[in-house]
């Protein structure tokens, strides 16, 4: 354990190791992503693979961890400015950029061993855990949503974390053909989602836990599912019932071998 | 050319199951991994997908040796590959702690069966891995290659996520 790291030294003796020879990918670095990386970062996190088409702009400034008014005049790529923020954390670090959708790159994920998805839409995170799931990687989802509510606004999100083999995010309710289709419809016209930077630390901050859990267990029992509902309103974030109701089931969405590698390999 | 090796956690317990079950006279067990492929930008990874134990009937009674596995036990493996268009891979277990290797024989007999999977799978990589009681190692002869590969990563994919860096 290096004195740099004394402090989390709970995690286990090997957990330096451990942490250092994670390659994780980060698909999305807004108010979410932006956080997760800063943390990984600080805790040891050894490879990044960092996903993000989008440069700095000036609304993102009020959420997006490691910016500055600069970058947003500069237009600096948002992978590049966690780069940067990633490197002076930890110059040890390897940081491999995709300034891209990470759709275009499709072998830049596949050796993660965990991915994180910030991304904004259902059929985006429906693209990546199946993505996760043919190259057998676990796959920690975030998100927020603030919508109008009797008394002002409600403030909403989930931690999700979907294990390849386990229940996904179709089992556990939170996809859903209706809402797949009901986006869809509104494909050009949802404009900009309002984002603020509180909820996505709270809720990147739990991510990181769920992954810091995952791969060097501080404690028992293990979870392989977890989805946790944040209420911002009320300041709580608490397992889904949802998951109560399916939880021991198996996963009928991700069952045939077919779904497994690559399915073009030596055609 | 960077092999990595991909497993979920419940395909491991069953494979240490099986593997640890006495036979009447073989001194070990011996099973195959039936895996798909993905490339990565520097090589490629294997998954597993599922195990297929060699029968008991299979086996040779040879002293020699741990396990000696008959040509039934090879035709059927060689089978399941063609029909399912698998990557092979061959699995025995070592009953110490620590990072296991290959001995002498089982390098031998290695490379003289792995590459027949060539045959019926020609496209596949195919490989030979050992287990530890707490880890893994492997070799993987890849398409177009002279010579096998050491599988340089194992991910054991469960709760918790265990990588091994070899």
């Amino acid at each position: 354990m290096s004195d740099r790291n004394a402090r989390q030294e709970f995690l286990g003796n090997d957990s330096d190791e451990i942490l250092a020879s994670c390659r994780v990918g980060i698909i999305g670095l807004g108010g979410g992503g932006s956080h997760i990386a800063q943390q990984l970062a600080h805790l040891g996190g050894g490879t990044f693979v960092l996903v993000d088409p989008d440069k700095v702009e000036d609304h993102n400034l009020n959420r997006l961890v490691g910016a500055t008014a600069e970058d947003a005049e500069r237009g600096t790529a948002k992978v590049a400015v966690l780069r940067r923020l990633i490197k002076g954390i930890n110059p040890g670090a390897k940081v491999n950029c995709i300034r891209n959708r990470w759709q275009e790159e499709p072998l830049g994920l596949r050796d993660c061993d965990v991915l994180f998805g910030c991304v904004d839409s259902y059929g985006a995170r429906n693209e990546l855990e199946r993505i996760a799931r043919r190259f057998l990687i676990p796959y920690i989802d975030i998100g927020m949503d603030v919508t109008p509510g009797e008394n002002g606004y409600v403030i909403s999100g989930q931690v999700i974390l979907s294990m390849p083999g386990e229940l996904c995010l179709w089992c556990v309710g939170f996809l859903t053909e209706g809402l797949l289709a009901e986006e869809a419809a509104r494909y050009g016209a949802a404009g900009g989602r309002p984002q603020v930077v509180w909820p996505n630390g709270v809720l990147a901050s739990t991510a990181v836990g769920n992954f810091v859990q995952l791969i060097t267990p501080w404690h028992d029992p293990q979870r392989s599912t977890t989805y946790l509902e944040y209420d911002g309103n009320a300041h709580t974030l608490l397992p889904s019932n949802r998951l109560r109701y399916v939880e021991g089931k198996r996963c009928k969405h991700f069952s045939s071998s077919t779904d497994l590698g690559d399915p073009f390999w030596g055609q | 050319m960077k092999v990595e090796f991909k497993i979920p956690t419940g395909l491991v317990h069953e494979i240490r199951t099986d593997l640890a079950r006495p036979h009447a006279y073989a001194a070990e067990r011996v099973g195959f991994i039936h895996c798909r492929v993905a490339a990565i930008r520097d090589g490629i990874i294997v998954i597993g997908e599922g195990y297929r134990p060699v029968e008991d009937e299979d086996y040779l009674d040879d002293a020699t040796v741990g396990a000696m596995i008959g040509a039934g036990a090879i035709r059927k493996a060689l089978q399941f590959a063609y029909q399912n268009r698998v990557s092979m891979f061959h699995i025995h277990m070592h009953e110490h702690s620590g990072r296991p290797w290959f001995s002498r024989v089982d390098l031998r007999e290695n490379a003289k069966f792995v590459p027949d999977f060539w045959n019926v799978r020609p496209e596949f990589p195919h490989g030979a891995l050992v287990l530890s009681l707490d880890s893994f190692n492997g070799l993987c002869w890849v398409p177009d290659q002279q010579k096998p590969f050491r599988i340089s990563k194992f991910s054991i994919v469960g709760a918790p996520l265990r990588i091994i860096r070899l």
